[in-house]
């Protein structure tokens, strides 16, 4: 066997797999669906944070009592038919906090993650695109590229917890905190792919033409360097997620009795030592769980992003087939 | 030979073996015995685990509770009241504070730095013998000097000094007289039910003149940077190590003129989670675990070892309705927020009913307190009626602040926001970092805002005047209202026991109507000590002395 064929039969041959056009939005459903066969655990991903999403808008429906309402007749009652999971020391019912606390950590995630990424792309693509021409427009990438660095030097909870400090306890605070300490990422992200477009021939092709400078930025370098920033917006909504619980936890998040993950872990925290732990370990559950099921969304698109992976597709679904 | 060489070689490897074990154990032996003999003996150490070690030995600048602990043991006074059994835990002790017709001056005093104390007639003159051949831990002997020195800085320092000497009326150095080596005089303009008080008072302790003034220095003449990190005083404990955020450690005055106290060494270890003080004292690596929570407490009653006692005390939590802020400008706004208080439920729920209702506005266990104007059990719908009334049929909004550092406050501001939605009143709830929160509270800017706070001086002038004179810097609510000022000024220079009592009736019926605080709790002061640890006195300061514990 030469060592042509050992490669041939390492890799699966690419007339398995309809042409995909490197660098497009879409992959496709149909791959989509062989990945989740071929990889439960991905699946998994997706129907946890399908669940929660699902379970948090219709939590109006489901939760037997309101989230915000205390009865102290009741307070830090264990887990039961009435309190499915417990109630916390005013007397809140936990399953209905846990339930209605995605609206508020999933919106801030999300929101403050979308802006980060719209910001981090047009501002990384921007840097990137000028940064090797010479003039006021190189300038101001440089600068850019250090204000990023002094950024990224300061611990990112630090940071948030200093934001939330100067503009108030918010909703909108967090998600100004969470979209001002994710920038970098997606800046450097996307300068790192446009320092590599553009000097594509296509690219030189079109600035020949005369197509202005903001043009083909727009038109051929964002839509084919954007891949990498849609693997990281997952795996970034679960750190968000992560970070908002975090900042409400030491009291820099949303306002007490707002139904949230972080809060209310800390809120039952003192009550642990003393044997009452299901005030703090139900959203802390629900919690950890969420972040799983995006860091496998994440995970997937990673590898639906990377040829190379792709192309090991039809081997896993074939070792999946033959454990069936 | 060969048997025999390894017969030898086996007998000498067991004898080695045998020998090892008989010398291990020989050593061991007396160890374990010694180990035995000190478990019978009682431990002449006290330790504490407590949320914070002392910030400032100088407590004319601070009054954090590890500073205020210190000072207690740190510092003598003129005078102490008389200890008497507290009714509901006999073993504990606490200050007879009850006004005494058969008594001089109507208090049940005892002589501490001072031997003698005379006033005369008309009130406006206090006389104090000391004992002599007290010595500080410097080892210079108490005068006269030292009292009046000790005064004086209260009038020269921008700390709690001016208020002390202005409750007492006393606003010049020339007030303050040496009259002798051992004796000293006040000398106030009008007569004062408090000046014998304020001698007992946890803010004013004696200091050693001779070493502040001989560490002084033309820009600290008043010795603050010295006292800050040592003490100059008459006292049964000196600084052994202070470390701020991890331990301070005290040493017992062998020369102390009461005897040397039982604890030899206090260990003061600063731990600030109280689940982790709770886990110490459960496991007896402390004494004392101060300032647990309430639930905590309760988890303790039936643990081993360990014992709680819950006295009554100086305590108090209320909010602070700013009078400066609409709606709360009007009484009936005010009244309503009381009548909408679910204090039962707090108490139960929260306190773990280790605190009373705060049925007045002055301490319950102080004199002349009384509690028939209280009038504001929790009623929703007189509450609801009294909105309309205001001219806000339809509720209001507004906002209560509260402390991050205390973990009763949220769970208060949150039951209250329940039932406050009932009544169609919208309270959002802002958390404050401990830090800052005393920063809040001194502003005056928040239309709601939590306070807890407690009076050392067990006398209702001096709480009344405290919270309630519009001139007050405690006056936090922005009260004011001209009758109760006259009659705080009247009870504050009256010294027949009925005609204050008479005065601060009236003073206490009108605050209780007027509502500016809605009224929560009495929390009690709670001890968590290991069983075997005697002598535990409750104080008004709300404070430890570790003179007072034995084993």
């Amino acid at each position: 066997m030469t060592f042509s064929d050992r490669n041939r039969l390492s890799t699966v041959p690419e007339v398995e797999f309809p042409p995909i056009r490197q660098g497009k939005l879409v992959f496709g459903f149909r791959y989509l669906a062989r990945l989740l066969r071929a990889h439960p655990g991905y699946a998994a991903g997706y129907a946890i944070v399908l669940a929660v999403t699902l379970i948090s808008i219709a939590a109006q429906v489901i939760a037997p009592y309101s989230p915000v309402t205390a009865d102290a007749t009741v307070y830090l009652q264990p887990p039961s038919l009435s309190h499915l999971f417990g109630t916390d020391s005013t007397g809140m019912d936990v399953f209905s906090r846990v339930i209605f606390a995605p609206r508020i950590d999933l919106v801030i995630a999300i929101v403050g993650t979308f802006i980060s990424a719209t910001i981090g792309t047009l501002v990384g693509a921007w840097v990137g695109y000028f940064q090797a021409k010479s003039g006021i427009q190189s300038f101001v990438s440089n600068a850019i590229m250090r204000a990023a660095d002094v950024l990224q030097a300061f611990p990112v909870f630090v940071f948030a917890i200093a934001l939330v400090a100067v503009f108030g306890q918010s909703v909108a605070s967090l998600v100004f905190a969470i979209a001002f300490v994710n920038i970098p990422i997606y800046l450097r992200l996307v300068r790192s792919q446009v320092l590599r477009i553009r000097d594509m021939r296509y690219v030189e092709a079109a600035y020949v033409l005369g197509i202005p400078d903001l043009v083909i930025v727009a038109r051929h370098i964002i839509p084919n360097g954007i891949a990498p920033v849609l693997a990281q917006l997952s795996v970034n909504i679960g750190w968000s997620i992560l970070l908002t619980s975090g900042l409400s936890f030491v009291g820099a998040g949303v306002r007490a009795p707002t139904p949230e993950w972080g809060s209310m872990i800390a809120m039952g925290f003192p009550n642990v030592m003393t044997g009452q732990w299901w005030p703090s370990v139900f959203p802390g559950l629900a919690l950890a769980l969420t972040v799983y099921g995006f860091a496998l969304i994440g995970a997937s698109i990673e590898f639906l992003a990377d040829p190379r992976r792709r192309r090991t597709l039809s081997a896993l679904e074939r070792k999946a087939a033959i454990q069936a | 030979m060969s048997n025999s060489r390894s017969a030898n070689r086996g007998v000498t490897r067991r004898a080695l073996i045998k020998g090892a074990a008989a010398v291990a154990a020989y050593s061991a032996l007396p160890k374990m015995l010694r180990s035995t003999a000190d478990a019978a003996e009682p431990s002449h150490t006290l330790v504490i685990a407590a949320p914070a070690t002392p910030q400032s030995l100088d407590h004319e600048f601070d009054v954090s509770l590890g500073t205020i602990d210190s000072v207690g043991a740190l510092y003598d006074n003129l005078l102490e009241y008389e200890k008497i059994p507290d009714t509901q835990f006999p073993e504990a002790l606490r200050e007879d504070i009850s006004v005494h017709a058969d008594k001089p001056y109507n208090l049940n005093l005892k002589g501490k730095l001072a031997e003698k104390w005379e006033v005369s007639s008309d009130g406006t003159v206090a006389r104090f013998t000391l004992r002599q051949g007290v010595k500080s831990n410097w080892g210079n002997e108490l005068t006269a000097d030292d009292v009046k020195w000790t005064w004086d800085r209260k009038l020269h320092l921008t700390g709690l000094g001016p208020f002390q000497t202005g409750v007492l009326n006393i606003t010049k150095e020339e007030q303050i007289q040496v009259d002798d080596r051992y004796v000293i005089s006040f000398h106030l303009p009008k007569p004062s039910p408090l000046l014998l008080k304020q001698m007992v008072n946890l803010s004013n302790p004696v200091y050693d003149a001779t070493k502040c003034k001989e560490v002084a220095t033309k820009d600290d003449p008043w010795a603050h940077k010295f006292l800050e990190n040592n003490t100059a005083g008459f006292v049964p404990y000196v600084v052994g190590q202070l470390t701020r955020g991890q331990q301070a450690v005290f040493k017992a005055r062998a020369d102390y003129y009461r005897g040397k106290p039982y604890m030899d060494t206090v260990i003061f270890k600063e731990v600030p989670t109280s689940a982790t003080r709770l886990s110490l004292l459960k496991g007896g690596s402390v004494d004392i675990a101060q300032f647990i929570q309430p639930l905590e407490y309760s988890a303790l009653r039936n643990a081993t070892g360990v014992s709680v006692d819950a006295v009554k005390a100086s305590f108090a939590i209320w909010i602070e309705l700013n009078t400066k802020f609409k709606p709360f400008d009007d009484v009936k706004i005010r009244r309503a927020m009381n009548f909408a208080l679910p204090r039962e439920e707090i108490l139960k729920a929260v306190f773990q009913s280790l605190a009373g209702k705060q049925t007045g506005c002055i301490p319950e266990i102080y004199p002349f307190f009384t509690d028939k104007f209280w009038q504001y059990d929790t009623d929703l719908d007189k509450a609801k009626a009294l909105l309309p009334e205001a001219g806000l049929k339809d509720g209001f909004k507004s906002t209560l602040t509260y402390d991050a550092g205390n973990p009763v406050q949220e769970p208060i501001a949150i039951l209250f926001q329940t039932s406050l939605r009932k009544i169609g009143v919208e309270i959002s709830l802002n958390k404050v970092p401990a830090a800052t929160f005393y920063d809040f509270v001194t502003k005056r800017e928040q239309p709601m805002i939590f306070y807890l706070d407690s009076p050392w001086v067990p006398d209702p002038g001096y709480s009344l005047q405290l919270y309630f004179n519009s001139d007050s810097y405690v006056d936090y609510s922005n009260y004011v209202n001209q009758q109760v000022n006259e009659l705080i000024r009247s009870g504050l220079q009256t010294l027949d026991p009925a005609a204050r009592q008479e005065i601060f009736t009236k003073a206490q019926q009108i605050v209780m109507d007027d509502a500016p605080w809605t009224f929560i709790a009495w929390p009690r002061y709670v001890l968590a000590r290991r069983s075997n640890l005697k002598g535990f006195t409750y104080y008004t300061s709300n404070n430890l002395r570790f003179q007072d514990f034995s084993r």
